[in-house]
């Protein structure tokens, strides 16, 4: 949205402190109108709207533009209130007693005024705000003041998408629902005129429906290995829920329970008025760029557009608590609640009370009454009367664990519920409380991987907000489950997490005594620190480590210490050799000790490490060199790096993931070896571990590190890729420039030479890097799949499989969970990463896909074994060749 | 959405009072800028801490990422002083951290952060008279978190002070003090070269000399909210 651009127009100054240039002025009679317009219903809008009409018919000189945005900016930004615009806008059409019948009514020059602003919205494909223009053209439709046969016509233009060839997901999801909750809101208008019509439009949504089935098997919210079918409980795809309540619907002429308030006001006299004509529209294409790069390279260097999944929306409440999205006014609650969410993402604050203050749009006896409330004037016209905050809760979180992922950042959501619960804490702390519980209770039942992940950062967040303030007890039973159980996952990887927003001790003391224990496995016996090896007086290199650290310690140069450690080096292999030693491991042994003392001096804070790299480049960049001097480093010398920040970091992943991060910034390791490393790195289990996880197997801390590789190839693609483009249009304009001025005014069409101009070497440059970073990111992309597929599907001749890992694909295997060790619920996890990498990467995958096909699966050609076929599957659904 | 309510991410009055730069090109730094102010932290609040929370709204796969915190210290005494300034590599990252991140808690206070025109020489160390924050200098009330400690306070926060109080002892003065964060990707050249190479980005240094920046450290003035 343009929120960005226009810092204030004349709406409603909520935050006067906040206005930083203190700039105030009168409001303009236009202003005030339009902003009674927006504000309508702070109170009651129904009693409201006979004052809003006088205010708007006071104005003179009327000013019809200026009307009709405030009706675009009304229905656009509050959705929730559209029923009570159409009521506004019927109002309006009525001739005022000393008014002329004949002439067209205020309301009439308002709607065909408004009416441009939709087609605008087509034509930019603002999706958000068509979806709402539609849902005030069927009210209106409703109210009588459109014709049905042309909203039919309407809807029709949105079906037409789901036809076309090749459609994307996301424009077909978005046209589908335009069409479909017109269809709710305006069926009844419809099938007066035409049975027909409704039908055509429920029919083309289901085959749409029906195409989607493999998307849908990929980003259902459970994890089921056995199953090749969709088998969903406790969650419903948004398109499913609208085909369901449409059909419903149908079989009841759509009269859709959502509030009409114009529905009381008399028919218009139809000797005067006849009903506004929608104009045909046409749903224009999606834009692709198809600038690609110079023609050898195999990639575009197109903007990668995001895919777009089904959607499983969780449930976490029965029916009696929460509305079910499958029924009428169940679809319609939630649609108003996604779209406030959606729309007032700005301001989280605003968000949450916009939330809270739902049920008054909604009709008398949906929600439960407040506690305490007086007792409603009002009858009660619906009887569901649904818990409020249970519904917020299920569906902020609803949108927030999406797959492969939500439409904006977790934290988002994590900041909207603390809002929430801010405004009203006695009402929605249960209601939190209830979802943890749900959720924690699903992780038996195969609840998703990232999907977990995402709840145990809404968990540790959000008890950073509120004291830490949880009830571990309840969970101590569930610490007989296996170590890798989700739910043990869970309560580790959460505190840990809290540990990171806190401090050790204090996260400890809200824990029973049965989770201190060290055989409980939940939380480290001492604080993450460091784990510095040569710390240890009597280790043999102790003094010799220390001698390192004081030449950084005393700011030497980087050339210093290279030479000391070269000196370092010809001292331990005459010591190795005098003693009869092999050589071979001296220089391993340098960079673990260069490594490690340079963490230790970096130990302090995240600011002493970074001065430590900067200080120490040219050191480090001598370490990663090994003994040769390619610009690359030594692929031996980057793992021994990278193994010496894994074990001084051994006990504090979060650090580990700084450390990498800032390694692969200052170039010191490519994602590519992040990458290599990290899948070597889990075939080799320390006996002391074993105990606690099996080989071959990704946790969410290696998750983690993946991510922290892929995001950074991918970030450095997307950067030179905006670097070329700006370059790109700077050297087009500098080409077209020379060329005007060249003055040659070419009257006979006959194209004659360009000028020449000077190559320009920073095109020339990006250009080369642009190239560079795309194999790179080829390369990581790649190195992940193969590192998934050694994990998942091991050949004959790996030496250290995950024991389990052909054991957990079968049904058999699924019900006997509750017997599952160790090695299987790793097993189970890989694959949820596993497929959570190919759905989230998708857009990524896809350009390179013929070739990571080939390097990855190509020894399963013509064999068949469960493993080798869900590798496959999970692959060729999310590159969309299934 | 700017017409109903108005967006978090707006730059507030929050501004650096020492900033020899006109309104206008202020306001053209805010808009693009990378940098948050972040104040009311506790004095006993690690970078470690920030940085988990500021990670939640970065965009690495578009570029972006934690570039440097830099923890603002009191002048004297080299302990942190309860603000930080937290500096991305993308203008989106700052702005998410406006909408998402301020105004919730972090080590159990409530934070507030503010666009920044970037950090500059000086600006880590706190400006009140006796070397914090000015806020602190004329602050009544008993805050635990923010040097108000005593009996009352508990055992394992003396001991987290006396792991702050160690850990910025080495803290220096002057350019280079505080390390830049890694710069874009760039061609490497042969690794072993003995080049002394800054990790800096060549924006940062253009950036510095444009401004000509001057500050006056001696002055009991205050980069806060007034």
């Amino acid at each position: 949205m343009s929120y960005n651009d226009r810092p204030y127009r004349g709406g409603r100054r909520r935050y006067h402190r906040d206005d930083y240039d203190d700039r105030r002025r009168e409001e303009t009679p236009q202003e005030k109108v339009k902003n009674a317009i927006i504000k309508l219903g702070e109170v009651d809008p129904v009693q409201e709207l006979p004052a809003i009409e006088a205010h708007v018919r006071s104005l003179a000189p009327l000013n019809i533009p200026s009307l009709a945005e405030a009706f675009h900016v009304s229905v656009t930004e509050q959705p929730f209130k559209i029923p009570y615009y159409a009521a506004l806008l019927r109002r309006l059409h009525d001739t005022p007693e000393d008014g002329n019948a004949e002439e067209p009514s205020l309301g009439k020059q308002i709607l065909e005024e408004f009416w441009k602003g939709f087609q605008a919205y087509v034509d930019k494909l603002a999706w958000r705000e068509t979806r709402s223009c539609i849902h005030f053209f069927a009210h209106l439709t409703s109210a009588k003041l459109v014709a049905p046969e042309s909203l039919a016509i309407l809807l029709q233009a949105f079906t037409a998408v789901l036809d076309e060839f090749g459609v994307s997901h996301g424009r077909a999801k978005r046209a589908a629902l335009c069409a479909a909750e017109g269809l709710m809101i305006g069926g009844a208008s419809l099938k007066a005129i035409s049975s027909s019509s409704p039908s055509e439009i429920i029919n083309a949504l289901q085959i749409f429906i029906e195409t989607t089935t493999n998307a849908k098997w990929i980003v259902q919210p459970a994890l089921k290995l056995h199953s090749a079918s969709v088998d969903v409980e406790n969650a419903d795809e948004l398109l499913d829920s609208a085909l369901t309540i449409l059909k419903a619907l149908d079989a009841i002429d759509f009269d859709a329970p959502c509030p009409r308030p114009y529905s009381e006001y008399p028919e218009l006299d139809s000797a005067f008025f006849t009903p506004f004509t929608l104009p045909l529209v046409l749903v224009p294409p999606e834009v692709i760029e198809l600038e690609g790069l110079s023609s050898e390279e195999e990639e575009s260097d197109a903007q990668v557009r995001k895919e777009e999944w089904p959607e499983y929306f969780l449930r976490l409440f029965p029916d009696d608590v929460t509305p079910d999205p499958n029924t009428p006014a169940g679809y319609i609650v939630r649609t108003d609640l996604l779209a406030i969410i959606d729309i007032f993402e700005v301001n989280r604050k605003e968000c949450a009370r916009l939330l809270l203050e739902y049920p008054k749009w909604t009709l008398p006896g949906t929600f439960k009454p407040k506690p305490g409330a007086p007792p409603s004037e009002v009858e009660p016209v619906v009887p569901h009367e649904w818990q409020l905050e249970s519904t917020i809760l299920e569906t902020v979180l609803g949108a927030s664990l999406l797959l492969p992922e939500s439409a904006y950042k977790q934290i988002y959501y994590i900041g909207l519920i603390t809002e929430v619960c801010k405004l009203s804490p006695q009402t929605v702390g249960p209601a939190v409380g209830k979802s943890i519980r749900r959720l924690y209770s699903s992780l038996s039942d195969g609840l998703d991987v990232d999907i977990s992940r995402r709840f145990m950062e809404w968990f540790s967040i959000h008890m950073s907000n509120f004291n830490f303030a949880w009830v571990w007890k309840e969970w101590v039973p569930d610490l007989s489950l296996a170590v890798q159980h989700p739910k043990r996952n869970f309560i580790r990887r959460s505190l840990e997490l809290e540990i990171r927003l806190s401090y050790y001790d204090r996260i400890v003391k809200t824990l029973p005594e049965a989770m201190h224990s060290p055989d409980a496995h939940t939380v480290p016996a001492q604080a993450p620190g460091p784990n510095f090896e040569y710390d240890d007086p009597t280790h043999p290199y102790h003094d010799a480590t220390q001698n390192i650290l004081n030449l950084f310690r005393g700011r030497s140069k980087a050339e210093d210490v290279i030479t000391h450690l070269d000196t370092l080096r010809n001292t331990l292999e005459i010591e190795a050799s005098e003693s009869g030693q092999s050589l071979s491991n001296v220089p391993n042994l340098i960079r673990r000790i260069a490594i490690q003392s340079l963490l230790h001096i970096g130990s302090r804070s995240f600011s002493h490490l970074l001065n430590a790299i900067e200080r120490y480049l040219p050191l480090l960049r001598s370490v990663a060199s090994g003994s040769t001097s390619t610009a690359s480093g030594s692929p031996e010398a980057k793992v021994d790096i990278l193994n010496a920040v894994a074990s001084f970091w051994k006990y504090n992943p979060l650090m580990v993931n700084i450390v990498l991060d800032k390694f692969m910034q200052y170039q010191i390791v490519d994602p590519t070896d992040v990458v290599s490393w990290t899948f070597n790195h889990i075939a080799e289990v320390e006996e002391s571990e074993r105990d606690l996880r099996a080989p071959m197997s990704l946790s969410a801390v290696e998750w983690d590190l993946l991510r922290g590789a892929l995001n950074k190839a991918i970030g450095r693609v997307s950067l030179s890729r905006r670097k070329l483009t700006a370059l790109r249009k700077e050297d087009d304009e500098s080409r077209a420039r020379a060329k005007a001025s060249g003055g040659n005014m070419d009257v006979d069409g006959e194209t004659k030479e360009e000028p020449p101009v000077a190559e320009n070497p920073a095109l020339t440059t990006a250009i080369k890097a642009f190239s560079t970073l795309t194999r790179e990111q080829k390369s990581v992309l790649s190195r992940t799949l193969e590192g998934f597929v050694a994990c998942l599907a091991p050949s004959l001749t790996s030496t250290h499989p995950n024991p389990k890992v052909s054991e957990v694909l079968t049904e058999n295997a699924w019900h006997n969970r509750a017997n599952w060790g160790r090695d299987e619920w790793n097993a189970w996890e890989t694959w949820g990463w596993y497929r959570q990498f190919c759905t989230a990467y998708s857009p990524y995958l896809r350009s390179y896909a013929t070739t990571l096909t080939t390097i990855s699966f190509a020894r399963f050609e013509g064999q068949s074994d469960p493993a080798s076929d869900l590798l496959q599957k999970i692959w060729n659904i999310s590159i969309g060749q299934e | 959405m700017a017409h109903v309510v108005q967006a978090l991410d707006q730059p507030s009055n929050y501004k650096d009072s020492q900033s020899r730069v006109d309104r206008q090109k202020q306001n053209e730094l805010l808009a693009n800028s990378t940098t948050l102010y972040v104040g009311n932290l506790s004095f006993y609040t690690t970078e470690e801490q920030i940085y988990e929370v500021f990670s939640k709204c970065a965009n690495p796969e578009d570029g972006g990422g934690i570039k440097r915190i830099i923890m603002g210290l009191d002048r004297n005494t080299r302990t942190p002083c309860g603000f930080c300034f937290v500096e991305y590599y993308t203008h989106a990252e700052a702005l998410a951290s406006m909408r998402y991140v301020s105004g919730t808690k972090l080590d159990e206070r409530i934070i507030r952060c503010d666009l920044d025109l970037g950090y500059k020489e000086g600006r880590q160390f706190g400006r009140g008279k006796s070397g914090g924050q000015v806020r602190d200098e004329h602050r009544q009330d008993y805050d635990p978190g923010r040097g108000g400690w005593g009996a009352q306070a508990q055992k394992a926060e003396i001991e987290r002070r006396r792991q702050v109080e160690e850990r910025y002892l080495d803290a220096q003065e002057g350019p280079g003090a505080v390390a830049g964060g890694g710069g874009d990707w760039k061609e490497m050249e042969g690794a072993t070269e003995g080049k002394l190479k800054r990790g800096r980005s060549p924006d940062d240094e253009g950036e510095n000399s444009r401004l000509g920046q001057r500050t006056r450290t001696e002055e009991d003035l205050e980069a806060e909210r007034m």
